[in-house]
């Protein structure tokens, strides 16, 4: 990883570039073209219906997709041929769908693992308790005895400890009460206050606009709507999120 | 009567622990890996003739031939896990079978070919006919001990290994998924292939033992195999300390088997892995 | 297929080539030697042997290295019937395949608690106990084996001649019966759905309840032909013994290498496997233990580079099956042989926003 700064730069540098990407899964093409852009301490919104593309987008980024055209920089340095394992270790974390725990490891094990797959930093296991308290207590626990609102916590844990300068989260809030999910949603802003740059994949329009900075909106594998949530109405996003 | 009885179980016992030892590094490819490697026998044979030749060619002492090759065998697992199964690994089960089934047959008669199908043996210097005599008929080989010994530090080690370290943990998260565990980072090849290089390792300690212990040639691999195979189901798939206690009932039957006739001894092992798989598809000790 | 491309007049040539070769089989006892009369019995049991193991592995998942039991069983049995209860050898030679059926019934109930990764091992163990077991039968001589008696192989022909031929004849009768049955069983709804669970891992899951039912009818499908060959190899070689009646290189070692190196998964693999495995043989047998190597390497290479085998490379330029078992345009090409990662499904569905 050399010739990459240590420390993420705070203020409006561009942290993420996508250019031109397309994914393609065999004969099928996913994206066609797609340009996205993330700052650091920014979080970036991607909404879309079922299908247009949103987590393939996510998978791109950290290199689990067969084949891409385009390219994706991480502050220039260009991700596109790179492993996975490479691709977290220079400062990419991402909270899977699903949340995609080992099942039979402790929480204390599955954080562990985001701790060493990811890059040095400043981020601990105490950062980790101190935002999801819960988990210390069950630190010993086997993920698979958590609930769901709990695996989602170590997921995003596992992420965090990975130390990364870019979170990507896909659907965190499925099949979560309520009550959980807004605890989770609580934690993005204070994790984009530490300069992280985050994109958030949601299902739900309403709750992934109020927590955005900047939105991007897919349909069928194409943006076909960006800009801030301040700046457009329900009724434009509702459009462009359907297609009509 | 009892004691020529109880004698004959406590060598039963013993000799389970060698069958313990080929099938530990079987579990741990089924517990990881999720595939059985028709090789594996062909394996320890392999490495006995490794053995043979370092002690013959080279006039080394067994131990010090084990010794040389178990960094060889760890990174013969190594590299055979990543350059080969690999590659055809969650495509379904057929190619993993196929492949290493022809690599059972390559091996087997690549050893045919370079050693001839002559029975071999590695001396031990002296410690085959070492006796212990505890009185009343009992009497137990320094050697068996030794290698029933060395098989419980070898489940006890490889489950601290499993359990208790970083590499442990990591082996486990890309056994419980190996999806997810690529996508977040962990390279799920080359924790593979260090599971199978530790595989490799157990393979390498129990072509030592039975290179002195019993005899061996190029077609001895099938039947160590199968025993490994039947002392990993019997255990529970996966399970360590149920595939040593898997061993040892394997020993135990096919000692007494042998005390009817003497030709029954293998199938007495068989048909008793047969009834009790029957009566217990899930073996005696399934994780989880 | 839209409109016929240039390299359509190849089946109907590959059909052609087939059905030659079915004269020429058909014509065998006139115009081949004795010997020569031999090599074609060997081929064409070991024929039915690949066909069988294919319809296991090929199709049903369930990749067994034990099958060579079925073979012994049915040795056995037809010696059984045709030396100690005096029956005609032809009868003995049913009653062999019915023995083999018999006995699938257990081992079926013991090999199909094993998940399939470890059923092959499995398979295995059973071969090995009923191999050992024939070993302890000393009415058919014990672990060496006994010869048949003069009488039985004369009541098949007094001159050598007349009896190679009926021996020829029963066995391309068996063949031509397996292949037929087992042709028109791919063909039916089990076989069809057999070849779509194959070819499609994720959306065969209407097909997926009678999946167990369908496992269940190809292995007890198989052990009666198995029994079949194993009796015609004994009337061949005029003898049982544990190792070569039960013979795992023979009749499992050999047969895995033809189908994988013919085209497993295929109609035509095991064909085309077992008339390649007859045309080298001869130079195999030469080169002593490496022939095994080399077969070994060849195989291993295959499942790497083209799965479908021999057949599979052929099926690149010849547009149809030979002998066409589903109804569907040709099968997928098999992805993944350049070792993606795996687990990197198709997680985005194709359909489109509602609206």
């Amino acid at each position: 990883m050399a010739g990459r700064p240590a420390v993420a730069p705070t203020g409006n540098g561009t942290l993420l570039a996508v250019e031109k990407l397309s994914v393609f899964y065999g004969q099928f093409r996913a994206l066609f073209g797609v340009d996205l852009e993330v700052r650091a301490g920014e979080i970036v919104s991607i909404i879309g219906a079922n299908g247009a593309g949103k987590s393939s987008l996510l998978k791109a980024i950290v290199g689990q997709v067969g084949r891409t055209e385009g390219r994706i920089l991480l502050e220039g340095a260009d991700l596109t041929a790179l492993p996975t394992a490479e691709i977290v270790g220079g400062g990419v974390a991402l909270v899977p769908e699903g949340r995609r725990l080992f099942p039979s490891l402790t929480v204390e094990e599955n954080l562990h693992i985001g701790w060493e797959v990811g890059r040095q930093g400043e981020i601990g296991f105490d950062e980790v308790y101190r935002y999801f308290p819960i988990l210390k207590e069950r630190r010993r626990q086997k993920t698979r005895e958590l609930s769901g609102g709990q695996q989602q916590m170590v997921a995003v844990g596992r992420a965090l400890l990975a130390n990364p300068r870019l979170l990507l989260c896909d659907e965190i809030s499925l099949g979560l009460a309520p009550v959980v999910i807004n605890e989770l949603y609580e934690i993005i802003p204070a994790i984009r206050d530490r300069g992280i740059g985050i994109v958030v994949v949601e299902q739900d329009i309403t709750r992934s606009l109020a927590v955005a900075d900047r939105f991007y909106c897919l349909l069928e594998g194409r943006v076909n709507l960006t800009g801030r949530p301040q700046d457009t109405t329900r009724e434009i996003v509702a459009q462009h999120y359907f297609g009509v | 009567m009892f004691f020529s009885w109880a004698n004959q179980i406590l060598q039963g016992v013993l000799v389970g622990g060698l069958y313990a030892m080929f099938a530990m590094g079987l579990s741990l490819s089924v517990g990881i890996m999720r595939f059985v490697n028709i090789a594996h026998g062909d394996l320890i044979v392999l490495v006995s003739f490794l053995i043979l030749s370092l002690t013959q060619a080279f006039g080394l002492d067994p131990i010090l031939a084990v010794l040389i090759t178990l960094p060889l065998a760890f990174l013969g697992g190594y590299l055979l896990q990543r350059y080969l199964l690999q590659r055809v690994i969650g495509e379904g089960v057929l190619p993993i079978i196929l492949v290493t089934f022809g690599l059972s047959i390559i091996i087997q008669n690549g050893l045919l070919g370079t050693y001839g199908a002559d029975t071999r043996k590695v001396a031990g210097g002296g410690i085959e006919t070492a006796t212990l005599m505890l009185g009343k008929g009992i009497n137990v080989g320094v050697l068996p001990l030794a290698i029933f010994v060395t098989a419980m530090v070898m489940v006890a080690g490889l489950d601290l290994l499993l359990y208790r370290t970083r590499m442990g943990a990591r082996i486990r998260a890309v056994s419980d998924d190996v999806s997810s565990a690529n996508l977040v980072g962990l390279p799920s090849a080359h924790i593979y292939a260090i599971a199978m290089g530790i595989v490799g390792v157990t393979v390498a300690i129990s072509a030592g033992f039975m290179s002195v212990w019993t005899n061996f040639d190029p077609t001895s691999g099938p039947s160590r195999l199968i025993t490994a195979f039947e002392a990993v189901v019997l255990g529970g798939l996966g399970s360590l300390w149920g595939t040593l206690i898997g061993g040892i009932v394997l020993g135990v039957a096919q000692t007494l088997g042998a005390q009817f006739d003497a030709a029954w001894q293998v199938l007495a092992g068989h048909i008793v892995f047969l009834i009790i798989f029957m009566l217990r598809p899930q073996g005696l000790f399934p994780r989880n | 297929m839209p409109k016929a491309p240039f390299n359509a007049w190849l089946v109907p040539a590959g059909r052609l080539l087939l059905l030659l070769g079915l004269c020429f089989l058909i014509a065998g006892p006139w115009v081949c030697s004795i010997p020569q009369l031999q090599l074609l019995t060997q081929f064409l049991s070991l024929l039915v042997i690949a066909i069988m193991w294919n319809l296991l592995a090929g199709y049903a998942d369930i990749v067994s290295v034990g099958q060579h039991a079925f073979v012994g069983i049915g040795a056995y049995a037809f010696f059984g019937f045709a030396v100690f209860a005096g029956f005609s050898p032809y009868l003995a030679l049913l009653a062999g395949g019915a023995t083999a059926l018999v006995f699938a019934v257990p081992v079926m109930l013991i090999i199909f608690r094993l998940r399939a990764a470890y059923l092959a091992v499995g398979s295995w163990v059973v071969a090995e106990t009923l191999m050992l077991g024939a070993g302890k039968l000393t009415a058919f001589g014990g672990g060496s084996g006994v010869s048949m008696p003069v009488s039985v192989v004369r009541s098949l022909g007094v001159q050598p001649a007349l009896r190679y031929s009926h021996i020829y004849w029963l066995a391309l009768a068996v063949a031509a019966v397996a292949l037929a049955t087992t042709w028109l069983l791919m063909r039916s709804r089990i076989g069809l759905g057999l070849t779509a669970m194959r070819d499609n891992e994720e959306g065969a899951g209407s097909v997926g309840v009678n999946l167990i039912r369908s496992r269940i009818l190809c292995f007890l499908w198989t052990a009666p032909f198995l029994g079949l060959a194993g009796g015609i190899i004994t009337l061949q070689k005029l003898r049982v013994a544990p190792p070569a009646s039960f013979s795992i290189t023979d009749w499992t070692v050999y047969v895995i290498f033809i189908v994988v190196i013919g085209g497993i998964g295929s109609f035509e693999g095991p064909i085309i496997g077992t008339v390649v495995f007859f045309l080298i043989r001869q130079y195999l047998a030469e080169i002593g233990v490496w022939h095994f190597i080399i077969l070994g390497m060849l195989s291993i290479g295959v499942i790497m580079v083209e799965p479908r085998g021999l057949w599979g490379i052929l099926r690149r330029v010849v547009p149809g099956d030979l002998i066409p078992v589903s109804h569907r345009p040709p099968a997928r090409p098999l992805a993944g042989s350049d070792s993606a990662p795996s687990g990197t499904h198709l997680k985005e569905p194709h359909s489109t926003p509602a609206g």
